[in-house]
């Protein structure tokens, strides 16, 4: 027998303790994101009470740090869903603690970023006419526009990614129903939506999520290609340009693992899942996190040597305030943070610890909002005629508002731990049993899982007494 | 017969004196922004005057270029808008529909003119200015774009009177406020369509060009100048 | 409706469930009266074999193309029907219909997977099932249901054999 009865309600107590006990820590942290979530909202009240002007928009700089917030929140949902399903159809075993934690970011973070085409809007109260119905003012979308297929973009990938989310937690919220008393009892009877665990119902969610997690990665490719587009398709000097999509699909992914390493490790923490959440699974993480870091300088290499050796006038204009001028200060600190720290911490494997890889993690985040920044506002400063240059200054409304959104980001992501496991706890379930049954390739041995890893909470593989063929 | 309106702006004979500016801001209800607000980039004219310099002091030399909405034919900031506010006439002008706008400023981020202007606030004018607004022309609230229209009101005036008349349009029957207010005539607006218009007899001179032609945008805009903007000797 | 009895065991692991639904076979159950519960998906067991056939990824497929269809009539009919100048550019234009036909089709594999997952596993359904909260501990429940006279004696047999426990019974 692999787990036995004990393992079993150790498991259950461990990832189950979340939703049943909550300490005073908790209330805390709630109520001082919440205040920072409300101050954010009263502060775009505030703007759209007194005119956009509040904020520190000009002509010509039209975008600034809403649509930097925008790119970089649609980046950040890319940790999830996208590596999830990846590691998912390549079957990584180490895989199945990891998920979920993934998947939630990826539809908060989508849910953050998506609300700031509206923040930015002039008239946001008139948003819903992007959406195609027919009205008696014969309103209908331009589907031209970048911004219609931006719509149909997140609307696919929301759907997809909550979808993606919510399949696989309905059997832990089973769990939970049998496992609560109380209010509780009944609020994830509904929940659960009467699950049992008959062959035919694992069998469906199986199949569902590999469906899923098919679609879910050229949905998630065409997400970040297309907010590229919003840039790629306008002829504005340094927007103009076709490495812009794979080069926001990488740095997506890459801003993304950096969220995904940070949420584990404050979840590690503060919910005591050292077991779960092992050094293993931040080496791995790291590991792919220094590959999409290597990417990322091949990206921004690759656009800014086209650009300086076609030495176009218009380009240029644009090209050396960014790498000596006004923006060098932020350029060399990006390339700091999205290349040199993580590089060196990275790839030395003494380094790729728990701590080293959240180092990485933090200067990539920062780093890849100042990429964003940097995408969006040069090139907006200076378009062809230089007299009508501008320069952009961010004002409070504006910086309130993108500390909200992290603020809104660590709430949600709070809410939700207090009401659903973050680990799957089925999938680990079935993870420790599967391992137990089918034969480790020898080339995978090398390294070692979770159930390899000593681990005082009792998951230890026991004899592989049984012998059953396996699918 | 389509009309196919355009201008012409001859760099040699304008003074860089801003009566267009200062009669388009009548004509069309252009909000004033204030110094602060101005000092910020918020400030609105759907014509501005350009002034390049030229030279070293003690012999500095400046130049003038008025830069209006181009009224392109492949406008860049059509398509890029998601509600078509930003849309193409029949008659080949580049309409702004304030009332579809919500106000994305995608659009002005497309142009390469920079002649798309946002209302950051409501508009607001120094007293007496509010008394006299331009009946003729609606005034953009906050949160909208808004550019050169080359005075359709004006155009549309002219076409309804000339149909009520059953005659065609006669040249010279009207122009945009900037034209009629520019005292060394630089300023001149007309049908391209009419091959004996003022405005197509410009056109063919050797000495028009457009603005930025290297972004491919059509522009309906054409400007004179001798070669000294390219740095040549005349 | 007079309540159908069920009876059931409680079995320690899944070599014991297998046994368990062997031997109700043996005993001439029929396989959908042969009920089976557990907290995980036992891939590599033959009893979580059953009811593996499923159409999910065709009619996937098949979502992902009424949704590109849809896609493509949303974006290009409204636009020919109602045909706005564009300064000599193709009313219809191709790269952008694409782009909407492509999330369209997304859009519609997912949703008709979304909507046969919860249908053919009967979801949701918040009436009274043959269920136990031990499930939750690791246990797997076998059941039979239907059940004459005499093949619940047998089946009785066989699951306390299999489960080496008590049996229950209960009205559904």
């Amino acid at each position: 027998m692999v787990m036995n009865r004990d393992d079993i309600a150790r498991l259950n107590e461990d990832l189950l303790r979340p939703l049943f006990r909550t300490s005073g820590r908790f209330y805390w942290a709630a109520l001082i994101l919440a205040l920072i979530v409300i101050v954010a909202l009263a502060a775009w009240g505030y703007q759209l009470w007194a005119g956009f002007g509040v904020a520190g928009l000009n002509r010509p700089v039209y975008w600034a740090f809403y649509i930097t917030n925008f790119v970089f929140w649609i980046g950040i949902s890319h940790a999830g869903t996208l590596i999830s399903a990846i590691l998912r159809l390549a079957n990584a075993r180490w895989r199945r603690p990891v998920t979920r934690c993934a998947e939630v970011i990826t539809v908060f973070a989508l849910m953050i970023g998506a609300s700031f085409p509206v923040i930015h809007l002039g008239r946001p109260w008139l948003a819903f006419w992007l959406f195609p119905y027919p009205s008696e003012r014969r309103i209908w979308p331009n589907f031209r526009s970048p911004l219609v297929w931006d719509f149909f973009a997140i609307t696919t990938y929301l759907t997809g990614s909550t979808t993606f989310l919510l399949l696989p937690i309905i059997p832990d919220w089973a769990l939970v129903r049998d496992k609560a008393k109380g209010w509780r009892r009944k609020l994830y009877s509904v929940l659960a939506l009467g699950w049992r665990g008959t062959p035919r119902q694992w069998s469906r969610l199986e199949t569902a999520m590999h469906i899923m997690a098919v679609a879910i990665i050229p949905v998630a490719v065409s997400v970040h290609t297309i907010v590229s587009w919003d840039f790629a398709m306008a002829p504005v000097p340094m927007w103009h340009s076709t490495v812009f999509g794979p080069y926001f699909v990488a740095g997506a992914i890459f801003s993304g693992i950096a969220a995904l390493i940070l949420a584990m490790a404050i979840l590690r923490k503060v919910l005591h899942l050292e077991d779960y959440l092992t050094p293993l699974h931040f080496d791995n993480l790291g590991k792919l996190l220094l590959m999409m870091s290597l990417f990322w300088l091949y990206f921004i290499v690759a656009e800014r040597l086209t650009v300086w050796y076609g030495n176009e006038t218009s380009e240029m204009a644009v090209y050396w305030p960014t790498q000596r001028g006004p923006f060098a200060p932020l350029y060399w600190t990006m390339i700091g943070c999205n290349f040199l720290v993580p590089f060196i911490i990275l790839s030395i494997k003494q380094l790729r610890t728990v701590a080293g890889t959240v180092v990485a993690s933090s200067t990539i985040v920062v780093g890849m909002w100042i990429e964003r920044f940097l995408i969006i506002v040069p090139p907006l400063e200076r378009k062809y005629l230089p007299f009508a240059w501008g320069t952009y200054h961010p004002r409070p409304v504006e910086i309130i508002i993108t500390a909200g959104t992290f603020a809104a980001m660590a709430l949600l992501y709070l809410l939700f731990v207090k009401f659903v496991p973050i680990i799957s706890i089925w999938e680990l379930k079935a993870g420790v049993r599967q391992e137990s049954v089918v034969p480790i390739p020898a080339s995978l041995l090398r390294a070692p899982d979770l159930i390899e890893s000593p681990s005082p909470s009792g998951l230890t593989r026991g004899p592989a007494g049984f012998s059953r063929e396996v699918s | 017969m389509d009309h196919k309106w355009s201008m012409v702006v001859d760099l040699d004979r304008c003074t860089g004196c801003e009566a267009c500016v200062v009669a388009c801001r009548a004509e069309n209800n252009v909000p004033t922004a204030g110094e602060d607000e101005a000092a910020r980039g918020r400030v609105i004219h759907w014509i501005r005057v350009e002034r390049y310099w030229e030279g070293e002091f003690p012999n500095p030399r400046v130049r003038f270029r008025p830069v209006l909405c181009q009224q392109c034919d492949a406008a860049p900031c059509e398509p890029v808008c998601p509600t078509y506010a930003s849309y193409h006439t029949p008659e080949g002008l580049n309409a702004q529909i304030y009332n579809r706008c919500i106000g994305t400023r995608y659009c002005g981020n497309a142009c390469p003119y920079t002649v798309r202007y946002f209302n950051f606030f409501n508009p607001v004018w120094d007293k007496p200015l509010h008394l006299q607004l331009n009946p003729d022309v609606s005034i953009r609230q906050v949160g909208i774009m808004e550019k050169c229209t080359f005075c359709v009101q004006r155009i549309k005036a002219a076409e309804i009177q000339a149909k009520a008349e059953k005659r065609d349009l006669i040249e010279g029957e009207f122009t945009t406020a900037c034209a009629q207010a520019c005292p060394p005539k630089a300023l001149v607006f007309g049908d391209l369509n009419d091959p004996q218009s003022e405005v197509s007899r410009l056109n063919r001179s050797n000495r028009a060009t457009k603005l930025l032609e290297e972004v491919g945008t059509r522009p309906s805009v054409t400007y004179l100048e001798r070669g000294t903007w390219r740095g040549e000797k005349t | 409706m007079p309540k159908k009895p069920v009876i059931y065991a409680l079995c320690p692991d899944p070599e014991a469930a297998q046994r368990a639904v062997e031997g109700l076979r043996r005993a001439g159950i029929e396989a959908r009266n042969i009920a089976v519960v557990s907290s995980e998906p036992f891939e590599g067991y033959e009893f979580s074999r059953r009811d593996h056939q499923t159409p999910m990824p065709w009619l996937a497929a098949l979502g992902g193309v009424v949704g590109g269809t849809s896609g493509y009539f949303l974006a290009a009919m409204t636009q020919r029907s109602y045909p706005l100048p564009t300064g000599n550019m193709p009313i219809v234009a191709l790269w952008p219909t694409g782009v909407i036909v492509y999330e369209m089709t997304m859009l519609g594999a997912i949703l008709v997977t979304l909507f046969t997952m919860f249908i053919s596993a009967r979801l949701p359904n918040w009436r009274a099932q043959l269920y136990d909260p031990a499930v939750s501990d690791g246990m797997i429940l076998v059941g039979a249901t239907n059940l004459s006279q005499a093949s619940r004696i047998e089946a009785n047999r066989v699951l306390g054999e299999a489960a080496g426990g008590q049996v229950k019974e209960v009205g559904l």
